[in-house]
């Protein structure tokens, strides 16, 4: 698996990221950096897909608590989609799908969000 | 204490209604802490101040909220403070006069903010904190009111951060448990994947993938030994690729994992040769072993956090010793998939390339295989056969049921030769082997049959053994290199035989009779003619004309033929003992036998076609023959030749022959 990228597209008002490897500290700040910004500029609403993310690590996790409690302040939200059977797993047990969704395709997470 | 005037009590009162607000509303320390701190600066009317969370684990002070802001990230308090502040634990302390204990950072701060009153956040005997004001507005002096109020709100801000650490030690233990949960549950992931993916390829890379996220760290690789390779392969990686060098099995560090039969995690304090090589400096390895036997490693670097890379500890060992065992019991179990699959495979193709037809039958008698050899003898669908039982596929064989309720009575082997096998057609000939189908125990459960289409076979065998004996139809049956039924060219020997005077003997015999004797005469003369492995060329008349060479080649052909001529001339004189006795005319039998070069092959036409030996020996052989008179043979110059040393011959005069200008030699047996 390849260093961790992402890329960023508008969806109406939902800004979506799309990631590709290891969702750890290093993705994790990048992922949050992309979402403060956009928070700063007005955004509320994050889709993350995590389709090219097989991996995800607890300073990963962390990082996505600190973005929802962010969110959480300008009443935003934050949520997920084509997540690999492991990132499900992880993210429902350390507790992040409480405060944040989880959506099966973009079509559905978009759908779920609006 | 000096009284505050009414418009100073309301202020204060104020104040504390204020303070109730903040800490109802509140739902976090830091909103808290911020609340109160602008609370308390302006309740006693002071510009600058501070906040400070002691963290017992780190021995460190951190700002939860500042009047200022450049305030430095954390502050280690010097020991001399500690002791000082558990003194004060129920009061506050005046920075004047008693600056001997503030050094350091926390000096460093103090003098800068011109920090007058230091207020420690403790309960019960727990330091959580200090509250730090500065000046009081226009350099008044604080006044006895205003450290009482200082104290009140420091207790309330005690007791609302000891709620606020409750909180954030009780999040800190879910976490905690989260995390461990999802060792428990990546260790049954892989548990269940130990009976559910069959893919060692596919399974390294889901446990190596497991391992790396729960152990928080960087990267990862496992490594598999290689059979006469000291090199470890890199079965599956993550993070790892490109930058990985090729490693050793007698590194150091993974003899030592294997003579410990225990992992290893490296520091910044190891100076190991495998830290070098992979200019890594915090390493965790553990074995990937069965029954001791250590199959390779997974191998794991930097542990991250959020503040950076730090050293594995045990705790990571025992955790990532777990995975492997884990996965060392799933990658075993698929490895041994793997090998049976190819070994069912192997054996599939084995059975499938032979020509005998395997039938399994389970113990309840229902065929639960058949090999492609068993479907083309038995001319059916594969499906009409399995799950059949084999007293409806065989109901027309009784032989064949016989069999196997044989082989099941008496538990075991027993096979039959060239039996008919109607289940096919009336035409189908088998051999068929029945046999116990065994488990690993030995037990029994069920029953093998092994069956042989010889229905071709039969066919040459009748057709030929009409020609040549029967081990000769054997032999070429066995042997096709040697039969060549095309036209070629070979040294042969021939002898013919024909009994004198039978035409005119025949005249006086009724037709039956003259079929009786000539049945008789020729069963006689061709079991000799067997005996010594001649090939009966034609039965012409009375006439027999065999070859000795022909389709097989013998080193004795010449002799054997002499040989089957004398043995005939014998079995005549007893036959006529008998035809005597029987009151019937005595029969005269003349051979010749010529040894030469023919042409030798199927020869006839596209629907009759015979196996036959032409040229000139064939007809030397047979005037020969001829000139043979009862009870006498007589053989060439190259029979004789070839046989002188091992019979007795008389040299006759030689004879014109027909077709040849010279006279031939030629010699008498002497028997």
């Amino acid at each position: 698996m390849a260093d961790f990228s992402l890329t960023t597209r508008n969806e109406g008002n939902i800004v979506i990221i799309e990631t590709s490897g290891y969702l750890n500290n290093v993705g994790g700040e990048q992922i949050a950096e992309v979402c403060y910004k956009e928070i700063d500029d007005g955004k509320t609403l994050f889709l993350l897909n995590l389709e090219q993310s097989k991996v995800v690590n607890s300073i990963g996790v962390s990082i996505l608590i600190e973005i929802i409690e962010k969110l959480q302040d300008v009443e935003g939200r934050l949520g997920y989609y084509n997540l690999a059977p492991i990132v499900e797993k992880t993210f429902n047990i350390m507790g992040l799908t409480k405060y944040s969704s989880v959506y099966q395709s973009e079509e559905e997470a978009l759908e779920g969000m609006s | 204490m000096e009284q505050p005037g009414t418009e100073q009590l309301e202020y204060y009162l104020s104040s504390l209604d204020e303070l109730g607000e903040i800490l109802i509303d509140a739902q976090k320390a830091q909103s808290v802490g911020a609340g109160i701190l602008r609370l308390t600066l302006g309740t006693v009317m002071a510009s600058k101040g501070a906040i400070f969370l002691y963290n017992k684990k780190t021995d460190r002070l951190s700002f939860l909220s500042s009047s200022s802001k450049e305030s430095p990230s954390s502050i280690t308090p010097p020991k001399p403070l500690i002791r000082e502040l558990i003194k004060h634990r129920h009061g506050h302390i005046l920075i004047e006069g008693q600056k001997r204990w503030i050094t350091g950072g926390l000096k460093k701060y103090t003098n800068k903010e011109k920090i007058k009153i230091i207020t420690p956040l403790f309960h019960k005997n727990s330091l959580l904190g200090l509250l730090c004001i500065g000046p009081k507005f226009m350099n008044e002096i604080y006044s006895k009111i205003d450290i009482k109020i200082l104290e009140i709100i420091s207790n309330h801000l005690t007791k609302a951060l000891y709620n606020y650490q409750l909180i954030d030690d009780v999040e800190e233990k879910k976490t905690e448990l989260n995390l461990k949960l999802l060792e428990l549950e990546t260790l049954f992931d892989i548990s269940v994947a130990i009976s559910s993916v069959l893919d060692i390829d596919q399974l390294a890379e889901d446990v190596l993938w497991r391992s790396v996220g729960i152990l928080n760290a960087s990267r990862g690789v496992i490594l598999l030994k290689k059979e006469g390779s000291p090199i470890l392969d890199p079965s599956s990686n993550f993070n790892w690729d490109e930058s990985l060098p090729l490693l050793s099995s007698k590194l150091g560090i993974f003899q030592d994992i294997n003579e410990n039969k225990k992992g290893k995690y490296l520091t910044d304090e190891d100076k190991s040769s495998i830290q070098k090589k992979l200019n890594e400096k915090n390493l965790i390895i553990a074995p990937i072993a069965v029954k001791e036997k250590t199959q390779g490693y997974m191998m794991l670097c930097n542990k991250e956090t959020r503040s950076g890379v730090q050293p594995f500890n045990g705790l990571d060992l025992d955790l990532l010793t777990a995975l492997c065992n884990q996965a060392a019991v799933a990658m075993e179990n698929a490895k041994l998939f793997k090998e049976i699959t190819k070994e069912k495979q192997f054996n599939e193709s084995i059975l499938g390339s032979i020509a005998t037809g395997v039938i399994t039958i389970d113990p309840l008698g229902e065929i639960d295989s058949i090999n492609s050899a068993g479907i083309k003898i038995l001319k059916k669908e594969k499906e009409e056969i399995v799950g059949n039982h084999y007293m409806y596929l065989f109901e027309k064989d009784e032989d064949v049921l016989e069999l196997i309720t044989m082989s099941e009575v008496e538990d075991k082997v027993i096979s039959e030769l060239n039996i008919p096998f109607k289940t096919v057609s009336e035409e189908t000939v088998i051999n068929i082997s029945v046999a116990p189908r065994l488990d690993p125990e030995g037990q029994r459960q069920g029953t093998v049959l092994a069956i042989e289409d010889i229905s071709d076979i039969s066919k040459v065998k009748s057709t030929f053994k009409r020609y040549v004996s029967k081990q000769v139809v054997d032999e070429l049956l066995d042997n096709d290199a040697k039969l060549n039924l095309g036209g070629e060219e070979r040294e042969v020997s021939i002898l013919f035989t024909d009994i004198r005077g039978f035409t005119s003997m025949a005249e006086k015999m009724t037709p039956e009779t003259v079929v009786t004797t000539l049945n008789e005469y020729f069963s006689e003369m061709i079991d000799i003619v067997f005996k010594y492995n001649g090939t009966l060329d034609k039965i012409i008349g009375d006439e027999l004309m065999i070859v000795y060479g022909a389709p097989l080649s013998a080193e004795n052909d010449t002799e054997r033929a002499v040989e089957t001529a004398i043995e005939m001339q014998k079995r005549i004189k007893d036959l006529n003992k008998q035809r005597t006795n029987r009151k019937e005319p005595p029969i005269h039998v003349g051979a010749g036998i010529n040894t030469g070069t023919v042409i030798s092959g199927n020869i006839g036409s596209r629907d009759m076609m015979d196996y036959t030996v032409i040229g000139d020996t064939v007809n030397l052989g047979a005037r020969l023959c001829s000139s043979a008179k009862p009870g006498e043979i007589l053989v060439s110059r190259s029979v004789h030749k070839t046989t002188k040393l091992l019979f007795n011959y008389k040299k006759l005069e030689p004879i014109r022959v027909k077709g040849k200008e010279k006279k031939v030699d030629l010699f008498r047996v002497l028997y």
